[in-house]
């Protein structure tokens, strides 16, 4: 008798586990969309400090191609690394300069979530920064969501150019 | 065996009353009450702009036809203008039962067209028994050779005014309690931050101004608090402002995911919000304390579900991205039903409530072309609210 209920236990601490978690996600359905958990992993939050007021930068040495993003992602791609490379270089040789990275997305979607889905781009530039090094009290953080496109068409070709982060620098 | 017929009678009639309050979907229009308007006499230049935006207002309820004779409620009265100002005493009353719904004076502005919407509310509170929306505005941004600012106009599209004129970017105008309250955010000084348009005395000042983002204010029923969504912690996440102690509440944090678009329920207990951590953005809720978080919506034929709005009558309204296209949709809370209300192959979004819980004002855009529209879920059809030149989105219906 006890032996029996000793192997029915697993089975009713599965049934108790499964209750109490609820069902899987319904969104990891096989057509194609990612959960965000299995994208690269960022470092943990990292506040922002205080902003602090300056003027902008605008020697040619500062000026730095925009980064690209794929639709609806914030992951950094690798043909970013480069461009984040120089950027911690250059803050690290000018260490007075500090930075607003500039997150922005392409005009499809809900404006307000295209605003923290653009903040969530500058923060993913931010992190990669940090962990090259630059100190995060450097850099600031500027959504724009889909208010301030580089291009204004409609195509393929325009929505990949917006969604994208931009480096600001101040002295 | 008679009391039993008699309690089964009451039943189905109370059954089938109950039913008519609910939304009807199809595009028949609603039924209306006519109004015979011709014993209204008006004397005077304001005074015809007065009858003009009465019956205007009245039609755009959705509660009245307008008629000039054989109504089913008789109108009486006069719009003068003279030394004194301009008044008008107004009467209405039953023809078949000669009930009378309303006999009074009106006085408190000398404009004409404020005056109008006023009686207009006040007709459909003494017939229909519930809230006008002739006095109410509605606020919007206006995008038009590269500046973007927030306008106010009345809820039948005139009166059209600028609030801002820095052409700074600027997002989600939302209406605080009354008519003179606007929250928004703005770059104006650099960064997205959330400010409050005190509308009466024309001052600006800066509620929330975290690093980072600072967005989606939406404003508690009471007027005490302030939902919206900040970064400042390293990642954009739900806060609750308290506008008195100026504590922050966290709502909604979640490493990795987006949140966004908060709407208060109407009794300030819950608050709907998008967001993405399921894999794409669907509608949350979360009581106001924080906890009690569910999901509402879910990928599927819908790919994305945002913009909430919790409207007077208990119900979200949301744009629900179906085929490719964004229609305006309606959520019961406990997450059971939803209905599609707009069906054209284009796209509605940023749904926002009227006060007398039957309207909804939306973005509408085609062609990249967008301006604001106003639809009824007791099924009459759309009417366009802006005409000028620009991009309008982004609309926000006064509370009252």
């Amino acid at each position: 008798m006890v032996r029996r209920i000793s192997h029915l236990l697993p089975v009713v601490l599965c049934v108790c586990v499964l209750f109490v978690t609820g069902c899987p996600p319904r969104d990891k359905a096989p057509d194609g969309i990612e959960d965000l958990d299995a994208q690269k992993p960022l470092p943990g939050d990292i506040p922002l400090a205080d902003r602090v007021p300056g003027i902008p930068v605008t020697d040619p040495e500062s000026r730095f191609p925009a980064v690209l993003f794929d639709y609806d992602s914030f992951m950094v791609r690798d043909d970013a690394t480069p461009t984040i490379e120089s950027v911690a270089a250059y803050m690290k040789r000018n260490g007075d300069v500090n930075l607003v990275v500039e997150g922005h997305c392409d005009e499809r979607g809900s404006r307000e979530y295209n605003l923290s889905l653009g903040e969530h781009r500058a923060l993913a530039v931010r992190a990669h920064l940090v962990r090259l090094g630059v100190r995060s009290d450097r850099i600031q953080t500027r959504s724009y969501g889909e208010e301030n496109p580089v291009d204004f068409g409609h195509s393929e070709g325009a929505w990949r150019r917006n969604r994208r982060g931009e480096f600001v620098f101040y002295r | 065996m008679k009391t039993s017929i008699g309690i089964w009678g009451l039943c189905l009639c109370a059954v089938s009353l109950s039913k008519a309050a609910d939304i009807k979907v199809e595009k028949a229009g609603a039924e209306k009450t006519s109004l015979d308007l011709s014993a209204v006499a008006v004397r005077g230049k304001e005074p015809a702009a007065f009858r003009t935006t009465l019956v205007n207002d009245l039609i755009r309820s959705g509660w009245f036809t307008v008629v000039q004779e054989g109504g089913a409620i008789v109108l009486r009265g006069t719009c003068i203008e003279d030394g004194a100002g301009l008044r008008a005493r107004i009467s209405a009353r039953n023809k078949a039962t000669t009930k009378v719904f309303l006999d009074r004076g009106f006085s408190s502005t000398p404009d004409a067209r404020r005056l109008a919407h006023e009686v207009a509310d006040a007709l459909v509170k003494a017939i229909i028994g519930v809230p006008g929306i002739a006095s109410t505005r509605i606020a919007m941004i206006r995008s038009n050779e590269g500046r973007k600012d927030v306008y106010v106009c009345d809820s039948d599209g005139g009166n059209v005014t600028p609030i801002t004129r820095d052409g700074a970017v600027c997002l989600s105008p939302s209406w605080g309690k009354g008519r003179d309250t606007l929250v928004y955010t703005s770059y104006h000084q650099g960064f997205p931050d959330v400010y409050r348009l005190d509308l009466r005395r024309r001052k600006r000042m800066r509620l929330s101004g975290f690093p980072g983002l600072n967005a989606g204010a939406d404003v508690s029923p009471d007027g005490r608090r302030v939902a919206l969504t900040l970064s400042k912690d390293g990642n954009p996440d739900l806060y609750i402002l308290d506008l008195r102690s100026r504590r922050l509440t966290p709502l909604a944090r979640t490493r990795f995911a987006a949140e966004a678009s908060p709407s208060w329920s109407p009794d300030g207990s819950r608050i709907v919000f998008v967001s993405d951590k399921s894999g794409s953005p669907q509608l949350h809720v979360v009581s106001r304390n924080g906890r009690g978080e569910r999901q509402l919506t879910w990928r599927g034929a819908a790919t994305e579900n945002v913009a909430p709005d919790w409207g007077v009558s208990g119900r979200i309204a949301y744009s629900s991205k179906r085929g490719g296209r964004y229609q305006v949709c309606l959520l019961d809370p406990a997450g059971k039903r939803n209905w599609q209300l707009t069906r054209e192959y284009l796209d509605h979004e940023e749904p926002s409530w009227a006060p007398d819980g039957r309207h909804i004002v939306y973005t509408r855009t085609v062609g990249f072309r967008s301006d604001i529209y106003i639809l009824d879920t007791l099924g009459d059809p759309p009417l366009r609210l802006t005409r000028l030149a620009g991009n309008w989105y982004s609309p926000d219906w006064s509370r009252e």
